[in-house]
C-alpha cells in the first residue's frame, strides 16, 4: 500500500510530473524575463500537456507501430523512475541501494536514447538527421557529465546517492571541486538539449528533429519526460555540489539558483553546430574533468 | 452536429479540452507566394516587443506539432499543392488564419492567371486578418478573436463553409 502511494502520488508519479511542469514554467518565464518580455502564464505547461493529450495522433505509414507508441512511454517511465532515487524536495530518496548513482544516470540516458530511437523509427529525413544528432550528442556529453558526478562519489567513497549527499552535507564540494561543478552544470545543459546545445532540435534546420512526426499523446509524454529530466538533473547537481538538500525550502532555493545559471547561459549563447558540440565536449569537457580527478588523486596520495 | 456532452464527466472533459486548446495554440507559418511583407509583420509579432508567448502561442517547426496554420500570400499555382499537403499533415483540431489582403481575396493579384485567389479557395479558413501588411496589433487582434470564438462549441471549418454557401 505504501509502495503504491510512493509510486503514484509522492515522491514518484503525480508529484514529480507536477514538479516537472513547474520547473519548465520557471525555465520559460526566466528566459522570457531575460529577453525583456512577459513570458507564459503559470498554467502554461499544464495547458500544453492537456492540449497535446487531446490531439489526434497521426501514425506514419512505414513505422513499427509498437515502437512508435511504446517509445514515449518507456522514455517517461525511465525519467520518473530516476526520480525515485534522488532527494526530491529535500526528503531522503524513496529507494536506495549501492550503485544507484549509475542506475539513475542510465535512466536519464534512457530518455534521450528513446528520443533518438523514435526519430530513427519514423524514417523521415528530418527525424533521421535529428536522431543522428541526438545520439551523437549523447555520446559526447555523457562521459564528462558522468565523470563530473563521479568526483563527489570518489571523495565520499560510495556509489550510493544517499551516502554521497550525506558526505556533501559536511563538505561544500562547490569549493573543493569547482571544475567538476562547472562541467556538471554545463553537462546538464547538454543532457537537456538546451541552447547552446540544442542542435538535435534545431527548428530552423531540421524542422523538429527526432520528434517531427510525433503529435498528440507521444509528444505529450516526451514533453513531460523532458520536464522530469530537468528536475532530476538539477536535484542531482544541487545535492552533490551545493551541500546536500536539507528541507523543501532549501531544495527550491538551490535548484532555482542552478536554474538561474542555466537560463542565463541559455539566453546568452547561440546554438553550436553538432561538430562544435562534440569537439567542445571531447576536448575541453573531458580534459577539465580529468584534471579535476587528477587533482583529487594527487591530493589523496599526498595526504 | 457537434457531439452533445452526455454526462457531467463528459462536460468536464470537454470543458478542460477547450480550455487547453484556447490557452495553448501552437502555430506554424506558411508563405504561399506572398511578397514577404506580411511574413515580416508576423515575425515582428513574435519578437519580444509584442510577445505572443504570453498567450501560449509558440512557433513550431513541424506541421504535426501545430494547431494553427498562419498563411500569407495569394496561393500561387506552384504553392497550391504544398499548402494543401501542409494543411492535411496537421492533426485535428486545426485552425487556419489568413493574414493580409492577398490571402483574403488575392489582393493586388486578384484574377491573375497564376493565383488561386485567396486561401479559402484552397483550404477552409477560420480567421481573416486584412491589411497590406496588417500591423502586429491587428495580427494579435485576429488571433485573439480566433481564440475567443473557440469558447463557444465551434463547428468544424468544413461545416462552417457549408453553412456559408
Amino acid at each position: 500500500m505504501q509502495t503504491l502511494l510512493v509510486l503514484v502520488i509522492f515522491p514518484g508519479g503525480l508529484s514529480v510530473l507536477a514538479l516537472g511542469m513547474a520547473y519548465e514554467w520557471f525555465d520559460r518565464k526566466l528566459l522570457a524575463r531575460l529577453q525583456n518580455r512577459l513570458g507564459p502564464r503559470w498554467f502554461q505547461p499544464l495547458a500544453d500537456t492537456i492540449k497535446l493529450l487531446a490531439k489526434e495522433e497521426v501514425m506514419p505509414e512505414s513505422v513499427n507501430p509498437y515502437l512508435f507508441v511504446g517509445l514515449p512511454v518507456v522514455a517517461l517511465a525511465g525519467a520518473m523512475t530516476a526520480a525515485l532515487y534522488v532527494p526530491l524536495l529535500g526528503l531522503p530518496p524513496a529507494y536506495g541501494f549501492v550503485g544507484d548513482l549509475i542506475v539513475t544516470i542510465y535512466l536519464l540516458c534512457l530518455l534521450t536514447l528513446c528520443m533518438g530511437l523514435a526519430g530513427a523509427n519514423t524514417l523521415d529525413r528530418f527525424s533521421l538527421i535529428g536522431a543522428t544528432r541526438t545520439l551523437t550528442q549523447l555520446f559526447s556529453y555523457e562521459a564528462p557529465f558522468l565523470l563530473a558526478l563521479l568526483g563527489p562519489a570518489l571523495v565520499a567513497g560510495s556509489w550510493q546517492i544517499g551516502d554521497i549527499t550525506a558526505y556533501a552535507e559536511q563538505h561544500l564540494l562547490l569549493v573543493t571541486q569547482p571544475i567538476g561543478f562547472v562541467v556538471a552544470i554545463i553537462g546538464l545543459m547538454g543532457k537537456l538539449e538546451l541552447p547552446p546545445f540544442d542542435a538535435p532540435t534545431a527548428k530552423t534546420e531540421i524542422v523538429a528533429g527526432a520528434m517531427t512526426e510525433y503529435s498528440g499523446r507521444g509528444l505529450a509524454l516526451f514533453h513531460l519526460g523532458k520536464g522530469v529530466e530537468l528536475v532530476v538533473g538539477l536535484t542531482l547537481v544541487a545535492a552533490f555540489y551545493l551541500g546536500s538538500i536539507a528541507n523543501p525550502l532549501d531544495f527550491f532555493a538551490k535548484t532555482l539558483g542552478l536554474l538561474l545559471i542555466v537560463v542565463g547561459v541559455q539566453a546568452l549563447l547561440t546554438r553550436l553546430r553538432i561538430e562544435q558540440t562534440v569537439g567542445l565536449w571531447w576536448r575541453y569537457g573531458a580534459l577539465l574533468v580529468l584534471v579535476q580527478l587528477l587533482v583529487h588523486i594527487v591530493w589523496e596520495v599526498a595526504a | 452536429m457537434a457531439h452533445q456532452p452526455e454526462s457531467f464527466l463528459h462536460k468536464i472533459a470537454d470543458g478542460l479540452k477547450t480550455w487547453a486548446r484556447i490557452n495553448s495554440p501552437w502555430a506554424i507559418h506558411f508563405n504561399s507566394g506572398s511578397c514577404n511583407g506580411c511574413d515580416i509583420e508576423i515575425l515582428a509579432t513574435l519578437t519580444p516587443r509584442y510577445d505572443l508567448e504570453r498567450f501560449g502561442l509558440k512557433l513550431q517547426g513541424s506541421p504535426r506539432h501545430a494547431d494553427v496554420l498562419i498563411v500569407t500570400g495569394p496561393v500561387t499555382r506552384q504553392a497550391r499543392d504544398r499548402l494543401v499537403r501542409i494543411y492535411e499533415q496537421m492533426p485535428e483540431p486545426k485552425f487556419v488564419v489568413a493574414v493580409g489582403s492577398c490571402a483574403l481575396s488575392g489582393g493586388v493579384f486578384h484574377d491573375c492567371y497564376n493565383v488561386a485567389g485567396g486561401i479559402d479557395a484552397v483550404i477552409p479558413v477560420n480567421a481573416y486578418i486584412p491589411g497590406c501588411p496588417p500591423r502586429p496589433e491587428a495580427i494579435i487582434d485576429g488571433v485573439a478573436k480566433l481564440l475567443g470564438s473557440l469558447k463557444a462549441p465551434a463547428p468544424t471549418p468544413a461545416a462552417a463553409n457549408e453553412q456559408r454557401d
